[in-house]
């Protein structure tokens, strides 16, 4: 967090009340599709990804996902919209602060796993904005915004949270 | 206790994680983001990234550099040693079409958890550190030291 005692310069109280937003549920079932175009764009060759019977062999149900894959969920969760509701750099309206910041990077990542995710799941993403702070450097004032998000499936067991820090500057 | 462990097993602390290279250039890049539905315009159209966001070229995804640091591991013990949890930071753009080295080292291994502990990193060509973090994973069921009696 940023030192409570500097004066906040960009951050305004429109923006921390964005921050405590409630954001709806996001539920969506898994296809072997989906976890073969994940699978695929991250160049894995290994037929556990692809194949159900590949995927038995090595004590899956069906195919297993990459460990990453609900990174695609979480995506889908906000930008799966109306045209109408993403920025003009393509972001979705909805991740971005109500803030004159208009370039955006990805920042820390930080990931625990559980259960894996296999084809004909049905994930369930909460998530929350659990951070909202600034920093001020010599290359101007970054906006650090931290968000939870808590993937579980079918069966109620969580098969990913994940803090990611994303900046605007 | 004596033990003789197996001398096959790879995993010892200080042992380094085999160099994977890759080397993402525009179709890896689309194909991450139309896989993950990642619509910032920054990974796919040049003239918006270099006139809006004044970069030289289209940046590789954040979360690709994390998978290949995943893979730097999985693709080297295969897809059992699964992972557990990974902590990661970029510190460094790269740009579509760079040569990325992906490595890391064995910080620490836990035989009651089987599971270990890595350092990871993404450079570039020149050096630079891209991205890095650390990671624990499962011990693979072949790599486990097995007594010899």
């Amino acid at each position: 967090m940023a030192d409570p005692t500097v004066p906040a310069t960009v951050i305004t109280d429109e923006a921390r009340d964005w921050a405590t937003q409630p954001f709806d549920q996001y539920v969506t079932t898994v296809s072997r599709t989906d976890i073969a175009r994940f699978a695929r764009a991250i160049g894995e060759t290994n037929a556990v990804y692809y194949d159900a019977e590949a995927g038995r062999a090595a004590g899956h149900p069906d195919v297993v996902a990459p460990a990453y894959f609900p990174y695609t969920i979480r995506m889908q969760a906000t930008h799966l919209v109306d045209r109408a509701d993403l920025e003009p750099d393509g972001s979705s309206s909805a991740d971005v602060p109500p803030l004159p910041t208009n370039r955006a990077m990805a920042g820390e990542t930080t990931i625990d796993l559980g259960v894996p995710i296999h084809a004909g799941d049905t994930i369930t993403l909460n998530k929350r904005i659990v951070e909202l702070y600034e920093k001020t450097g010599r290359s101007g004032t970054l906006v650090f915004v931290k968000t939870e998000f808590v993937f579980t499936n079918q069966d109620g067991e969580q098969v990913m949270r994940e803090h990611f820090t994303r900046i605007y500057r | 206790m004596t033990t003789d462990h197996d001398v096959d097993t790879m995993l010892t602390i200080g042992a380094p994680v085999p160099d994977l290279v890759r080397r993402p250039d525009p179709i890896d890049l689309f194909t991450f983001s139309a896989a993950s539905w990642l619509l910032h315009r920054i990974h796919y159209d040049l003239p918006f990234t270099t006139d809006h966001d004044g970069h030289p070229g289209l940046l590789v995804q954040g979360p690709l550099q994390g998978t290949y640091m995943i893979q730097s591991v999985q693709w080297w013990l295969g897809p059992d040693a699964r992972l557990r949890s990974i902590a990661y930071r970029h510190s460094s753009p790269v740009y579509a079409g760079e040569t990325l080295t992906c490595g890391g080292t064995i910080t620490g291994i836990d035989s009651v958890e089987e599971t270990f502990d890595v350092e990871l990193w993404v450079k570039t060509n020149d050096g630079t550190i891209t991205t890095s973090g650390t990671a624990t994973f499962a011990i693979p069921p072949e790599q486990i030291p097995t007594e010899k009696s």
